[in-house]
């Protein structure tokens, strides 16, 4: 097993309020650890440090990189995509007036350092337009290519979020409640795609999740977050019969 | 060349209050409507102009009187900001870019203002008579000032003491200081959100037909003054901080002394500063240098 | 006179017809604009001027809206580009065509000093950009309008105050095209119908630049900036270099609409650099529809020729500007389209028109014609009902708290 994503001791504070509390965390390849904890354990702050939309207060985080892994504690968004780590949003963050096909592409333009091509026809550019369609195809858009985004439904929105992760062929996926506000078909559909991606590219998946049936299906590892630390991490069965996890659990949703 | 040794008096300090008085209650409307609605109102520059023409009206009809003239004149500035407000300003908020729109919009307004102010007033400038009362003149510190313009140096700290008051003592300064810092809080609490925003708006375009028409007296009212005044309030406030009351009185000063001194100094170069200082700020400290609503 | 109107009307209808059923393609459309272009040139002067003056506010609008409708940026300072290029171009022409004419001969002199003042120009404003944009995209939405306004009124400042002797203060440079002679041929740079032509190739050819801008890889990555910055930064998009970038085209092609204004209208004046020229293109580009390409096209030509039109009754001849504060009110609230989001629904309409016509021949045509405007009025209609309802209940419960 290689690590692929490394965090020590994270922290990350607003003010007084300790969001994310020495987080350290080895991520292996291939794996799907799914991140839970209840509302205000820390995971979108968490996610948000990975990503680099928020520096950390202390702590550094390593993202593995041609081989070996890289300090990507202090580098912008843009960087740590470019870098391999590639992350979904929990509500639905895509291109609204633009079609699927413009969507896709823009990521594929990005992963492909072409975003100051003023030379080449984004509509005509028949290599763009192939890795589009082949990613149009795996996550079930080819239909919908011509289709603004603000015409898709909520279910539809959420592929395109996964084919957008997905076009910059990324080493490690951040998912943020892929299965959001889906009804059971969707979300059915939605942890196949994860298990079909996960044989089919070497790609690591980090999960944050609500659905305990979801979570349990696609898992390999389970992180629980409480209070921004980590309360239990490992093995899916043993995580979830955690006497101090269900505490946690019933704790808040007791309230 | 004994000139370029610049010596600065009583007077020219009271010339530069003179000129901040004026664009403070300019600017402090502009800042208010920002500061709590996040509305910057590219038309407030045309409400002061407003302002002054119902006083130059009013003054010049039969009731004849100057003080009447200004409060009619801030009074029919608030009702048409209220309208403007209701009308075409309340469907953006929320809106994708409706912080632009809303900039879009109210440009327009000034296109409209303009236009109808040359309908009925023409081109040509009008001066206002100063009230018979202030209407003698004061030597202070060397130079030679009418009543009236001290008078407007008085009214704005007034108006600068009263706002303050207004909004750290009184309920709805309360309302209005929660809302500018967490609007969905403050409707989950209970405020009639929308109610406040045309309250708000009222008063900051009431506050521009105020200086605008206490400032008739002291400036030719033409109809180039709305677009004159909302680039040196857009300077003023970004200055002092969209939204801080006491930035907008600091900014308006600091530009009003550098109208009149500057000159002085440099001959080639004073109308620059303050575009300098306003980019200088937007980049270092995009919340002004008094930022904080209410400070 | 309406039997005249139906004979137009029907001629107009079978070129439609005939030219649709023979297969125009869109090159012969084109080649059609492009002799229709032509022909312009040779039209009454004042016309001539008036074209010129539109496709050059057109370019300045087109090329704002590579920083607005693409890229969601609202830049209230581009005059200062579009006075870089004028002053580059009349300072060159002032200083140096003797020089050149002394190199050169008098009778290139004129054609190639107004190509290096062009370089200038553009040049010069190359050189602003790069650092007014680096500062200005560190800042978003309304702030972002803000600083632009405060860089384009510090270059208004410094234009007034004549640095060095340079600008000549509020009155500008004069800029003199002046005769030409090459190879047997003798013109005027600054005949009318002689700049007419020149204006058309430059911005004809920047429009194109322009188009295939939008069109490439840059443009798409512009529009994803303008949809969500922040997705567009996690899938390795710089928003920040890319905004910058962005800046400095929009910069360039203003520049060049700015060169060319200024051998138009012979002089380089700071008028041009002040924030109300900024406006003209913002107003342009908002009514013609900040979406579309075409839109700040269609919006500089409603732009003159509605100001041209109005001019001509003298009771409203100087109240241009309250049209266009009404239309431009009435596109934010109601139609972001614009005007060009206007024609492609009417040329959707027609298309179902024809439809119809097709299908159940001219009385079921005329009936749905009917039907529909009726409809569509009524639709209009209920909008601003409802409107004007929200606007009393509005005052009415103020007041009505008021009294209580």
């Amino acid at each position: 097993m290689t690590t692929v994503l490394k965090t020590e001791n994270l922290r990350r504070q607003f003010g007084d309020l300790v969001a994310v509390n020495d987080v350290s965390l080895e991520l292996e390849e291939d794996e799907i650890t799914s991140i839970i904890g209840p509302n205000g354990a820390g995971k979108t702050t968490f996610y948000n440090l990975l990503t680099g939309v928020l520096e950390p207060t202390s702590g550094e985080i390593w993202l593995q990189k041609d081989g070996e892994l890289a300090d990507i504690t202090d580098a912008p968004p843009h960087e740590v995509a470019q870098s391999g780590l590639s992350r979904s949003y929990q509500i639905s963050n895509v291109f609204e007036r633009l079609t699927v096909r413009e969507n896709v592409q823009v990521a594929r333009i990005a992963h492909e350092g072409r975003t100051l091509d003023i030379r080449s026809r984004a509509a005509n550019d028949e290599q763009l337009n192939a890795d589009v369609d082949e990613l149009l195809e795996l996550t079930n858009l080819a239909d919908m290519a011509e289709v603004t985004c603000d015409e898709l439904s909520h279910g539809e929105k959420r592929n395109v979020e996964i084919a957008l992760a997905l076009a910059i062929e990324p080493t490690v996926f951040l998912l943020d409640e892929p299965t959001a506000g889906m009804n059971p078909t969707e979300t059915k559909e939605i942890v196949s795609l994860i298990h079909e991606l996960n044989e089919d590219i070497d790609a690591t998946f980090v999960v944050t999740e609500h659905d305990m049936d979801v979570v349990t299906d696609i898992s390999d590892r389970i992180v629980v977050l409480a209070d921004g630390a980590v309360l239990a991490d490992g093995d899916p069965q043993a995580v979830l019969s955690d006497e101090r996890v269900t505490e946690a659990y019933l704790g808040s949703e007791a309230v | 060349m004994t000139n370029t040794i610049a010596f600065i008096g009583l007077s020219d300090v009271i010339i530069g209050l003179s000129l901040g008085s004026r664009l403070f209650l300019i600017a402090v409307g502009l800042s208010l409507i920002f500061g709590v609605l996040g509305v910057l109102n590219f038309a407030h520059g045309a409400f002061y102009m407003i302002g002054a023409y119902v006083a130059l009206a009013v003054t010049n009809s039969l009731i004849g009187n100057f003080w009447l003239a200004v409060v009619i004149g801030a009074t029919a500035v608030g009702v048409i900001g209220v309208l403007i407000e209701v009308s075409t300003i309340r469907p953006l908020y929320g809106r994708l870019e409706g912080d632009l729109d809303q900039l879009i919009v109210t440009f327009g307004f000034v296109l409209i203002i303009h236009e109808v102010i040359r309908f009925i007033w023409g081109s040509q400038p009008y001066s206002v008579d100063a009230p018979a009362a202030l209407d003698f003149s004061v030597s202070v510190g060397g130079g030679t000032f009418t009543a009236y313009r001290l008078f407007v140096i008085g009214a704005a700290f007034v108006v600068m003491l009263g706002l303050w008051v207004f909004i750290t003592k009184t309920y709805f300064g309360a309302l209005v200081r929660g809302t500018s810092s967490d609007r969905e809080m403050a409707s989950i609490l209970g405020v009639d959100v929308p109610r406040l925003y045309t309250g708000v708006f009222f008063f900051g375009s009431f506050l521009a037909g105020l200086g605008g028409a206490l400032a008739a007296p002291l400036q030719s009212v033409s109809p180039a003054l709305g677009d004159q005044v909302i680039i040196d309030a857009f300077i003023i406030v970004v200055i002092g901080g969209l939204g801080s009351l006491s930035g907008a009185f600091v900014g308006a000063m600091f530009v009003g002394m550098m109208q009149a001194l500057g000159p002085q100094f440099m001959a080639a170069g004073h109308i620059a500063i303050p575009f300098l200082a306003m980019v200088l700020v937007l980049l270092f400290r995009p919340e002004g240098l008094f930022g904080g609503f209410g400070e | 006179m309406s039997t005249q109107d139906n004979s137009i009307g029907a001629r107009i209808g079978t070129f439609g017809r005939e030219a649709v059923q023979n297969g125009w393609t869109r090159e012969r459309f084109t080649l059609l604009g492009l002799v229709g272009l032509v022909l312009i040139g040779l039209g009454p002067s004042f016309q001539v001027y008036l074209f010129t003056e539109f496709m050059i506010i057109a370019l300045f609008a087109l090329a704002f809206n590579l920083l607005y409708g693409y890229t969601g940026l609202l830049s209230f300072g581009h005059a200062l580009f579009f006075a870089g290029g004028s002053y580059g171009l009349a300072i060159v022409i002032r200083d140096l065509q003797p020089t050149i004419a002394d190199a050169l001969g008098s009778g290139v002199a004129p054609l190639v000093t107004f190509v290096i003042g062009g370089l200038v120009g553009v040049l010069l404003v190359v050189l602003i950009a790069i650092p007014v944009g680096w500062l200005s995209v560190r800042l978003e939405e309304i702030y972002f309008a803000l600083i632009t306004l405060a860089f384009g009124m510090l270059g208004y400042s410094l234009i007034v105050q004549n640095p060095a002797g340079l600008t000549n203060g509020t009155d500008g440079v004069l800029v003199l095209l002046g005769f030409v002679e090459l190879g047997g041929l003798e013109f005027r740079l600054g005949d009318r119908r002689v700049y007419y032509y020149l204006t058309l190739t430059i911005v004809l050819a920047s429009t194109y630049a322009l188009w295939r801008i939008v069109n490439s890889p840059f443009g798409t990555i512009c529009k994803s900036i303008r949809e969500s910055p922040d997705r567009a930064a996690a899938l390795g998009v710089d928003v920040r270099y890319h905004r910058w970038m962005t800046f400095i085209l929009s910069a360039v092609f203003v520049g060049v609409a700015g060169v060319l204004i200024a051998g138009l209208a012979s002089v380089a004046s700071p008028y041009h650099s002040h924030w109300t020229q900024s406006a003209i293109a913002v107003v342009a580009t908002v009514i013609g529809g900040a979406t579309f390409f075409a839109g700040p096209i269609v919006g500089a030509f409603i732009y003159l020729y509605v100001r041209w039109g109005i001019s001509r009754y003298p009771a409203l001849e100087a109240h241009w500007e309250f049209f266009f504060g009404v239309m431009l009110i009435l596109v934010v609230l109601y139609f972001k389209q614009g005007a060009v989001g206007g024609l492609v629904m009417l040329h959707a309409w027609l298309l179902e028109v024809q439809t119809v016509y097709e299908r159940d021949g001219a009385g079921a045509a005329a009936s749905f014609v009917g039907d529909s405007i009726t409809t569509k009025l009524r639709n209009a209609r209920d909008v601003i009902v409802a409107r004007l309802r929200s606007v009393w209940n509005r005052l009415r419960s103020i007041g009505q708290r008021g009294a209580t």
